[in-house]
């Protein structure tokens, strides 16, 4: 490979470990992105063209 | 006592013809002014609805660069920096694509969107989903490196476990490569289709009702008071 990652991926995944709970770090950014995107859908207004589109 | 006028229906015999007869039911069951309609309701006006057409946007960049890479050979990305160009757009659309659908997943459970004679849209998304799951997982193992040696050795003993693993052998190159490249991405693609013909018939499912919430306020004069804080 000529070109380097972003991330320094060369070496094993991190795990975050909790009781029963474990789970890469790479995915629980995954999902906590997830959440965040799908809170600002609902939060942020979505802007309207003309209000003649409107049924 | 007047007889009822006959509908028009009743007055025009059934035409003799199978594709005359296909074609009415087709327009029936898929008016064109429902299949591309030039307007949608005001409470479509919210990013949260923006998920799906994602999806679907994800899935044609997934279906175009698995062609490239079908076309080219499974050992092509491994030696090219073209392949390997095409190789990262299709691993990245697919995380794209799981991450718009899980959030249009979720938007669609919060708003119940099952109700009004709706379930067929929602059941082909469940399916779908859970289709795309194996269309993915035969992705990782049809990949030729160490990687994809890992998930198959690991995930052989699961599935043998459940007995699939006699006519479903992740450790079968040829098998899972044949999954992913042509039985399960027509197995997406058709059920995505018919989710959206059905989003187009029976139209956005909208939003729940405000006398259920009210109902939910123990006030005598609440249910007035919040309808009116709501408008």
């Amino acid at each position: 490979m000529d070109l380097a990652a972003i991330v320094n991926l060369n070496h094993p995944a991190t795990y975050v470990h909790w009781h029963f709970f474990q789970m890469s770090v790479s995915n629980l950014v995954v999902i906590v992105l997830m959440i965040v995107v799908f809170a600002a859908a609902i939060a942020v207004p979505f802007r309207r063209h003309h209000e003649g589109d409107e049924q | 006592m007047t007889e009822p006028a006959p509908s028009p229906a009743a007055k025009q015999p059934a035409p003799s013809s199978w594709t005359a007869r296909v074609r009415e039911w087709g327009v029936r069951a898929m008016p064109p002014e429902r299949l591309l309609p030039d307007s949608q309701p005001a409470y479509m006006s919210s990013w949260i609805y923006i998920f799906g057409v994602l999806t679907i946007a994800s899935l044609t960049v997934i279906i175009g660069s698995g062609v490239v890479l079908g076309l080219k050979g499974p050992a092509w990305w491994h030696y090219t920096g073209v392949g390997h160009f095409f190789n990262s757009i299709h691993l990245w659309a697919v995380e794209l694509f799981f991450f718009c659908m899980v959030i249009h997943l979720w938007a669609k459970f919060f708003m119940a969107a099952w109700r009004g004679g709706r379930s067929r849209t929602w059941m082909t998304g469940v399916i779908s989903f859970l289709i795309s799951i194996v269309a993915a997982f035969t992705g990782y193992v049809s990949q030729q490196n160490f990687d994809s040696q890992w998930i198959a050795t690991q995930a052989k003993d699961g599935i043998n476990a459940t007995g699939a693993g006699a006519f479903f052998n992740v450790l079968n190159f040829g098998q899972m490569y044949s999954y992913h490249l042509l039985l399960l991405p027509v197995v997406v693609v058709g059920l995505v289709v018919a989710h959206i013909l059905l989003v187009r018939r029976n139209g956005i499912v909208p939003p729940l009702p405000l006398s259920d919430l009210v109902k939910a306020r123990p006030a005598a004069d609440g249910g007035e008071r919040a309808a009116s804080q709501a408008r």
